[in-house]
């Protein structure tokens, strides 16, 4: 059916991914030629794929495709799984905010301004 | 493999050696700016994404009736700005009332930090989510948005009507304007480089 549905309906009724790092800001792009069959995945997973040609973020995919970020992170977490997608995770926080990290953010900012 | 029958527009594609985003929070009362600042900053057109939320239903003070669990949309205004070929950061809009907060946790994680936007004309709108960025430990600044019939607060009382620890920058913004809301954010980062290079030399 193509009305509407449910939010989770299309995710199996999971609401998390089965992935936990991803991120509002995580960036993903459709890897090239690695397409599963098409008849595996759901209508939400093809638009994905479509759109993600190129790298855009886990938001702006939600946002374009007018779907909860939710369905989405749980869709992403499902192809990054199939291989189909890669996914640049954001900066880890391996410790609470970096200098140089704030620096590159401060100079691309005086850059831009 | 585009599909014929797709109506979407192009996306705004981040150039493809970008490997990292990182994010600042604007949060604040309804109607305080937030979207404005963000579009101020943003490189491309405001987006909205929503989030679905399940919320006990005696604390929802516009459905009534309802005494069972109900789930509620949360609209979220976000920008990016591409900083160098490496990195972009993303500025999300984050509604600061206190119904939304089950949405903090997994929007604040990894942020940077947050600028708490004040309208000067009803700061005691703020303090809830004040409240909020303190317990959550998110470093954070408040940035006035001057409204052209804003009271002119000296600092002193805005920073002792907000109860803000001596840490807390307070900066003045007009959010409608691409300039003065850049040097809220550069202020903003500049507080937390300065802070964070504090911490090291502890």
């Amino acid at each position: 059916m193509s009305g509407p549905v449910r939010p989770y309906v299309i995710t199996g009724g999971r609401s998390r991914p089965s992935r936990n790092v991803l991120a509002l800001e995580s960036l993903v792009a459709t890897v090239p030629g690695s397409a599963p069959e098409p008849g595996g995945l759901n209508r939400e997973q093809q638009r994905i794929l479509t759109i993600c040609q190129e790298l855009l973020s886990i938001a702006e995919i939600a946002a374009h495709l007018r779907l909860s970020l939710g369905v989405v992170k749980v869709l992403i977490g499902d192809l990054w799984d199939l291989g189909a997608v890669l996914v640049r995770p954001p900066v880890p926080q391996a410790e609470r905010l970096p200098t140089t990290l704030l620096e590159e953010v401060l100079l691309g900012l005086r850059q831009l301004r | 493999m585009a599909s014929a029958n797709s109506a979407e527009p192009r996306p705004a594609y981040l150039p493809d050696t970008v490997q990292s985003a990182v994010k600042i929070l604007v949060t604040g009362p309804f109607g305080v700016g937030k979207t404005t600042l963000v579009g101020s900053l943003s490189e491309i057109a405001p987006l909205r994404t929503e989030e679905t939320m399940t919320v006990a239903g005696t604390d929802v003070d516009d459905l009534t009736g309802r005494p069972d669990k109900t789930t509620t949309t949360v609209a979220l205004d976000f920008g990016r700005i591409t900083l160098n070929s490496r990195l972009a950061l993303y500025l999300f809009g984050t509604p600061g009332q206190q119904r939304f907060w089950p949405l903090w946790e997994d929007l604040s994680r990894g942020a940077l930090g947050a600028i708490a936007l004040v309208d000067a004309r009803r700061i005691e709108e703020s303090f809830d989510v004040l409240g909020q960025l303190e317990e959550q430990r998110i470093p954070f600044a408040v940035a006035v948005n001057t409204f052209p019939d804003s009271p002119d607060h000296p600092e002193d009382e805005l920073r002792a009507a907000l109860d803000l620890l001596p840490e807390v920058p307070i900066l003045r913004c007009d959010a409608r304007d691409r300039r003065a809301s850049y040097d809220v954010l550069i202020d903003f980062v500049d507080h937390l480089h300065s802070t964070a290079v504090l911490e090291l030399q502890r």
